[in-house]
């Protein structure tokens, strides 16, 4: 067995000082010790509404809208945001409260910002959002809603400033493009990565392969 | 049953769907034409065929075309390529003379001046022949014997004073509509519109569906729901698809009348009178025997009319008896009729075995007979020892009737009366039903003196014409007031009542070109 040229070290966080906090967002000034044994600081975001019993700090949703005799439509939300200044699509999140699982918060989520009442066919484990610059984590929900249920039918939404949008999960992709040029909106990567993925996956084998010149 | 049995049909079904508000639309309309079809499957059951449109300028058709019931001529691969369809129409196909080839499946597609048009049509020409000669004239190149396709070109005629970039479909149809009296139900697709075209006698049947979203009023849902927006329009042969598909029976396609099917709803752009005094000539044998007991016509439930039929049987003809039966599943709404005015039990007395297929495939009288016999067994329990009075649909060479007496009685049945809940068939159809030659016919046989004898029952009774007419009529003088309110204003809302009972009594609703090619040797195709 080979030993490496230089002497390796197992990264690890040594300290985390806590610069200035907010009510919801804190600043930490985090040290570390890099693979090669130096000590070095990194500037760290996090939430303060973690929860004790979690690793995760929200939920997203896929959720698909299944009616009969329609097309799949999986349901996102139109919204400002803030510090991007300006209007955002992405699927519907939120973060988790006391004692909840990744599950029950999707469920309330989605019945709180568009109406639908759905039901979980699918949780990723937790996976980061951001690691150069928070420590936030997300779990991703798949829900399934059943389209043909009464409850479902005209669901009345309860927050006012999220706008529902529902695009058909056939030409996913192409539907996003043309809303971007409608209107000006910042698309949120896991929403158009999930598109790309669709639309390799379902499309690509159907159609003939066209060489880019 | 004798329709059923010896392959007697009605020449297709067409059936149409545009998506309502944005396009595209995120209804499946391919998913949709599929049921439609499916649910006109009685009506044809050779081939189906649909065409989509995305309805853009210039429109991107797809169709699909397959042998055979609408489940497997399509595969769910097929059907994909469908998904970007926002209106589009379908045909199911009944066997005819012809070969049955994927190039004579309806609907066809063609180019004209002013973009693709996709036609779908239900019915016969009389005058075919000597239209096909005209066309040609016009130096139209003909490829199929089909009057379906005589249609799309003559659709695709210029009409004299049309502008050169102005289409005027409704002076086109209007065209086709002078040239040609009947019949046809059509379903023409252009751009982002479907009309829907019923020849000025109404002869084939055509009605409007209405796709709704429910809508919930207010949060509690024990509420009656409220009908919501429109989702989609429907156009079909039968009102019978529109449940399967979730739409609503919205009207009938009147005689003569042009409607135009968009996004927008339903316009009526005209309604072709006929000739001064003539009524309208629906096709009773609609209501007898070819259309699903749930669909609607004129105002009335199919079903309802055929129980009407039974009673009027049981009036014009009763029976000293014991029980009354019917031969399963045609007759059944007549028979039930027969046995409540006339008091009878009603009983079953054959049990049909639905895997054993329609038996006109084989080709002589002797094995259609033996046939016949393996597609029924006596419930003997229900009527050994018993005078029965068997309720039929129809009866028209007499050879699928015969073999079921004769399994009657050998069961134990004392007497076997047959009662017929329609008229006899003595003449020919020209307008889409093929009923066999004139000399076929049991009604123009000499035996018919003596049917009771010829077929073995204890006695024959008929309907009679004015019994049929009147139990058809009898229900839709009393609709009046709802349906006329959807009638454009054009048409004064004066709707006569007028069926075509021609193959009963050999008076056409139109003069036929086949009496004047007797006369002149024309050969038909």
């Amino acid at each position: 067995m080979s030993c490496p040229q230089k002497d390796t070290t197992e990264p690890h966080v040594l300290k985390e000082e806590v610069i200035v906090s907010g009510k919801w967002v804190k600043l930490e000034k985090t040290v570390y010790m890099d693979p090669s044994g130096n000590t070095r600081t990194w500037e760290t975001a996090k939430r303060t509404t973690r929860q004790v019993h979690t690793a995760t700090d929200g939920v997203e949703l896929i959720a698909i809208l299944k009616r009969t005799l329609h097309k799949d439509c999986v349901v996102l939300v139109k919204q400002f945001r803030p510090p991007m200044g300006c209007y955002t699509l992405e699927f519907p999140a939120g973060l988790l409260d006391d004692g909840e699982s990744a599950e029950t918060a999707a469920l309330r989520e989605l019945k709180e910002e568009t109406g639908y009442k759905g039901e979980v066919v699918g949780v990723t484990p937790v996976t980061c959002l951001d690691p150069g610059l928070s420590n936030c984590t997300t779990q991703i929900v798949m829900v399934n809603i059943n389209g043909d249920d009464i409850e479902n039918i005209n669901p009345s939404q309860q927050l006012e400033f999220v706008e529902v949008i529902l695009l058909p999960l056939d030409e996913f992709q192409k539907k996003i493009n043309e809303l971007m040029k409608k209107e000006k909106i910042v698309v949120d990567s896991k929403v158009y990565i999930y598109a790309m993925g669709i639309s390799q996956a379902y499309f690509k084998p159907r159609e003939l392969p066209v060489l880019k010149q | 049953m004798e329709f059923e049995e010896s392959g007697i049909g009605e020449e297709c079904g067409v059936f149409g769907c545009v998506a309502a508000g944005e396009w595209p639309t995120q209804l499946e309309v391919g998913q949709i034409l599929t049921l439609g079809l499916v649910a006109l499957q009685h009506r044809g059951q050779e081939s189906a065929g649909i065409v989509t449109s995305n309805g853009s300028s210039p429109p991107a058709y797809v169709t699909l075309k397959g042998m055979g019931l609408v489940n497997s001529a399509f595969k769910a691969e097929d059907l994909l390529k469908l998904r970007h369809g926002n209106l589009g129409i379908g045909h199911t196909r009944y066997s005819t003379t012809g070969i049955s080839e994927l190039q004579n499946c309806q609907p066809f597609v063609v180019d004209t001046l002013h973009g693709r048009i996709a036609v779908a049509h239900n019915g016969e020409l009389v005058n075919a022949a000597a239209l096909r000669k005209k066309v040609m004239r016009h130096g139209v190149g003909l490829s199929t014997c089909s009057d379906s396709e005589l249609i799309t070109q003559l659709l695709a005629l210029t009409p004299p004073m049309e502008e050169a970039d102005a289409p005027d479909w409704v002076a086109r149809i209007k065209n086709l509509m002078t040239e040609t009296p009947t019949s046809y139900s059509l379903l023409i697709m252009y751009k982002d519109v479907i009309y829907a075209v019923r020849d000025p006698y109404g002869n084939r049947p055509l009605s409007i569906g209405r796709m709704v979203k429910m809508r919930v009023k207010g949060m509690d849902h024990s509420k009656l729901v409220r009908e919501g927006d429109t989702e989609g329009w429907v156009i079909s042969s039968e009102s019978c698809s529109f449940q399967s598909i979730g739409a609503k029976y919205y009207r009938e396609v009147q005689p003569g009348e042009i409607v135009q099917v968009s996004k927008y709803g339903v316009k009526s752009l005209c309604v072709v009178p006929r000739p001064e005094g003539e009524p309208p000539a629906f096709c009773i044998f609609e209501y007898v025997y070819f259309a699903r007991p749930d669909s609607i016509f004129e105002g009335q439930m199919v079903y309802t009319v055929r129980q009407r039929c039974g009673h009027q049987l049981a009036i014009e003809a009763p029976t000293e008896a014991d029980v009354v039966s019917t031969v399963p599943e045609s007759a059944t709404p007549a028979a039930l009729g027969y046995a409540q005015e006339s008091g009878l039990p009603y009983v079953e007395v054959l049990c049909k075995n639905r895997y054993v297929g329609r038996t006109f495939i084989q080709p002589n009288t002797r094995l259609r007979q033996l046939g016949v016999a393996k597609k029924f067994g006596a419930l003997t329990d229900n009527f050994a020892g018993k005078r029965v009075v068997l309720i039929d649909d129809s009866i028209v060479r007499g050879n699928t009737i015969s073999p079921i007496i004769k399994l009657l009685k050998e069961a134990g049945a004392t007497e076997v009366h047959i009662r017929v809940a329609s008229p006899p068939i003595r003449f020919p159809c020209y307008m889409g039903i093929n009923i066999p030659t004139k000399e076929e016919l049991i009604a123009n046989k000499p035996e018919f003196t003596d049917i009771a004898g010829y077929i073995g029952a204890t006695s024959v009774r008929y309907l009679s014409v004015q019994g049929l007419v009147a139990a058809v009529q009898g229900g839709t003088a009393s609709f009046g007031g709802k349906e006329l309110e959807m009638i454009s204003p054009s048409n004064n809302g004066i709707r006569r009542l007028g069926h075509c009972t021609a193959c009963l009594t050999g008076k056409y609703p139109v003069e036929l070109e086949c009496t004047i090619i007797q006369n002149d040797s024309y050969t038909v195709c």
